[in-house]
C-alpha cells in the first residue's frame, strides 16, 4: 500500500529585491511513491533539494505545480499531520524548558492521550528520564538528539520523516539511531529519510531516490546494492557526476 | 482551545524564564525606585511626581519588553527552525500564532503587575491614598502595551527583519502619539492629497493619546465613559493586526 506519493511535484523559490523578482529551482518533476512498512531513503548533494521535498510533503512550503499525498490525503491535513513524526536536520529546541516540558508541549500539540504517561515512556525510552527536569539549554549536542527522536515519536506516529537523521553525530550515536530506524521498521512504522551519508542508506534502507540538480535521477532498490557492498555510492556518483554547482577542490 | 492554551502557558514560561525578562524588571524597579528621589526634591508634589514616574516607567519598560520579545515572537522561531516542529503537528497557525501572542502578552502582564506592586508600596509609604484611578490608569497602560505588542508582530512577520520591524513600531507608536494632531493638520488642509494622505495615517496609526489615563488623572467627571471607549478601541485595533497577521501567516512558508 503506497503511504506517501508525489506526482509532478515541483518548487520555484521566488525572491524578490528591490523590484527585481529572482527564481530559484527548488526541486522539479519528481514523482515517487512510498510504500507502508518500508525504509525510502532520498539521496542527493547538499543543495539537491531533499529539504525542500520533505518541506513540501510537511505543508511547510507550497507546491509551485504539482502534489503530493499521504495516506491519500493532501499533506498539511491535520488528520494527517497526527499520524507523522519529524526530525529536522539540525533540531533546536526552546532552551528555557526542560526535557520533560517540551515533550509534554508536543504531546500536547499531537492530541496525545494521558501525556504524563506517554512522556515518561518516551523519556525512559530515549534514556533521558534522569535528566527530565533539566533545562534544554544544559543539554549536550547528543542529549539534544534524543529530545528530537522523542518528540517525533510521542504521539506513536505511523510515519517517520526524518531529514538528515545522522548528520552530526558521533559513531557511536550513528549506530544506535540505525538500530532504532530499524526497530521502527520492525513495528510496522514507515521511515522517509535523506541524508548524503550512503554508507548507512545502505545498511538500512528498503530503496533510495537518488536526487540531483532538484530532479530525481534514479529510484534504487534494495536488490541493486545488497550483495555488493559499496555499490550504492557507484550508482550515487555515477547519477550525480557533475551535478554539484560548486567548482573542484584543487587538491 | 486545549492547544492554544498548551502554547500560551509554554510561551509564557518561556519569556518569564527569558534573563532579559529578568533584567528589564529589574530596570523598571530600579527606575520606579529612583522616583523616589525625584519626589524628594520635588517638594510639595511629591506624591504627583511619584505617580506619574512610577506609572512612566512601568509602562516604558513594559513597552521595551512586548517590542523586542514580540518582534522576535515568530521571526526566532523561523530562524531557529523551533517552529517546523509545531506546524508539523495538528496545529493550526491561526491557533499557534495566537497562542504565542497571548502568551507573550501575560508574561509582560506580569512583569507590569511585580513594578505596580513596588511602585504601590512605594506611594503607600508616602501616605498616598488609594484611587480606582490608578488600577484604571494600569489597565489602559496595558492595553497599549497589547497594541504595540500587536503592531510589532505584524510588522515582524511583514518584514521578515527583526531591525526593520522595530524601526517601524517605534515609528508607529511616535505618530499614535500625534494622531490627533495629524487629524487636525488634515481636517486643516487644503490639498486633497494631503487631506486623503493625512486621514489615512490617522486611521492607520494608533491613537494613543486613549491609553494615557496618567495625563488626565485631575480631569473630573469624564473617566466612565472614556475608559470605556479607549477599552474597546484598543480591543478592536489589536484584533485588526491580529487578524492581518494571521493572513500574512496563513501564506508564509518556511
Amino acid at each position: 500500500m503506497t503511504v506517501i506519493e508525489t506526482t509532478n511535484l515541483t518548487k520555484i523559490y521566488k525572491r524578490s529585491h528591490l523590484g527585481k523578482v529572482y527564481l530559484t529551482t527548488g526541486i522539479t518533476g519528481v514523482s515517487f511513491s512510498v510504500n507502508r512498512g518500508e525504509i525510502f531513503a532520498l539521496l542527493g548533494l547538499n543543495g539537491s533539494g531533499k529539504t525542500t521535498t520533505i518541506k513540501l510533503l510537511l505543508g511547510l512550503l507550497k507546491p509551485s505545480s504539482g502534489e503530493s499525498l499521504i495516506l491519500g490525503e493532501r499533506t498539511h491535513s491535520a488528520k494527517v499531520l497526527k499520524k507523522i513524526g519529524f526530525m529536522p536536520e539540525v533540531p533546536y529546541f526552546y532552551p528555557y524548558l526542560t526535557g520533560s516540558e517540551i515533550l509534554h508541549f508536543y504531546a500536547r500539540m499531537s492530541e496525545v492521550d494521558d501525556v504524563g504517561r506517554r512522556v515518561d515512556k518516551i523519556l525512559d525510552l530515549v534514556g533521558l528520564f534522569e535528566r527530565r527536569n533539566k533545562r534544554l539549554s544544559e543539554f549536550s549536542k547528543g542529549m539534544l538528539q534524543r529530545i528530537a527522536i522523542a518528540q517525533s515519536l510521542i504521539h506513536d506516529p505511523e510515519i517517520l520523516i526524518y531529514d538528515e537523521p545522522i548528520s552530526g553525530l558521533d559513531p557511536l550515536a550513528i549506530s544506535e539511531m540505525r538500530g532504532l530506524l530499524l526497530k521502527l521498521k520492525s513495528e510496522g512504522k514507515t521511515i522517509f529519510m535523506s541524508s548524503h551519508f550512503i554508507s548507512e542508506v545502505e545498511k538500512v534502507s528498503d530503496r533510495a531516490a537518488i536526487l540531483a540538480r532538484g530532479s530525481l535521477a534514479r529510484i534504487v532498490e534494495h536488490g541493486a546494492w545488497a550483495d555488493r557492498e559499496g555499490e550504492l555510492e557507484r550508482i550515487f556518483i555515477k547519477e550525480v557526476e557533475g551535478a554539484s554547482e560548486l567548482g573542484k577542490i584543487k587538491i | 482551545m486545549k492547544k492554544l492554551i498548551s502554547v500560551a502557558y509554554y510561551t509564557f514560561v518561556e519569556n518569564i524564564r527569558n534573563k532579559i525578562f529578568y533584567v528589564i524588571l529589574l530596570f523598571g524597579i530600579v527606575i520606579t525606585t529612583a522616583s523616589l528621589l525625584m519626589a524628594a526634591i520635588s517638594g510639595q508634589q511629591n506624591l504627583r511626581v511619584l505617580l506619574d514616574f512610577g506609572l512612566g516607567s512601568i509602562e516604558f519598560f513594559a513597552l521595551l519588553t512586548v517590542g523586542f520579545a514580540a518582534v522576535t515572537l515568530i521571526l526566532e522561531e523561523i530562524q531557529s527552525k523551533t517552529i517546523y516542529l509545531v506546524l508539523t503537528r495538528p496545529v493550526s497557525r491561526s491557533t499557534y500564532l495566537c497562542g504565542r501572542f497571548i502568551g507573550l502578552l501575560l508574561a509582560v502582564f506580569c512583569g507590569m503587575a511585580v513594578m505596580a506592586m513596588i511602585h504601590l508600596l512605594i506611594l503607600f509609604l508616602n501616605e498616598w491614598h488609594f484611587t480606582l484611578r490608578y488600577l484604571l490608569a494600569l489597565g489602559l497602560s496595558g492595553e497599549k502595551i497589547m497594541v504595540v505588542g500587536a503592531l510589532a508582530l505584524f510588522f515582524s512577520l511583514f518584514s521578515s527583519s527583526a531591525v526593520s520591524s522595530i524601526s517601524f513600531t517605534v515609528f508607529f507608536w511616535i505618530l499614535g502619539h500625534f494622531s490627533q494632531e495629524i487629524n487636525f493638520l488634515a481636517n486643516r488642509s487644503k490639498g486633497v492629497a494631503t487631506k486623503v494622505v493625512g486621514k489615512m495615517i490617522y486611521y492607520a496609526v494608533p491613537n494613543m493619546q486613549y491609553f494615557n489615563l496618567k495625563d488626565f488623572w485631575d480631569v473630573p467627571n469624564f473617566l466612565g465613559r472614556w475608559v470605556a471607549v479607549s477599552f474597546i478601541y484598543g480591543i478592536f485595533y489589536t484584533a485588526f493586526c491580529m487578524l492581518l497577521c494571521l493572513w500574512l501567516m496563513r501564506y508564509k512558508e518556511f
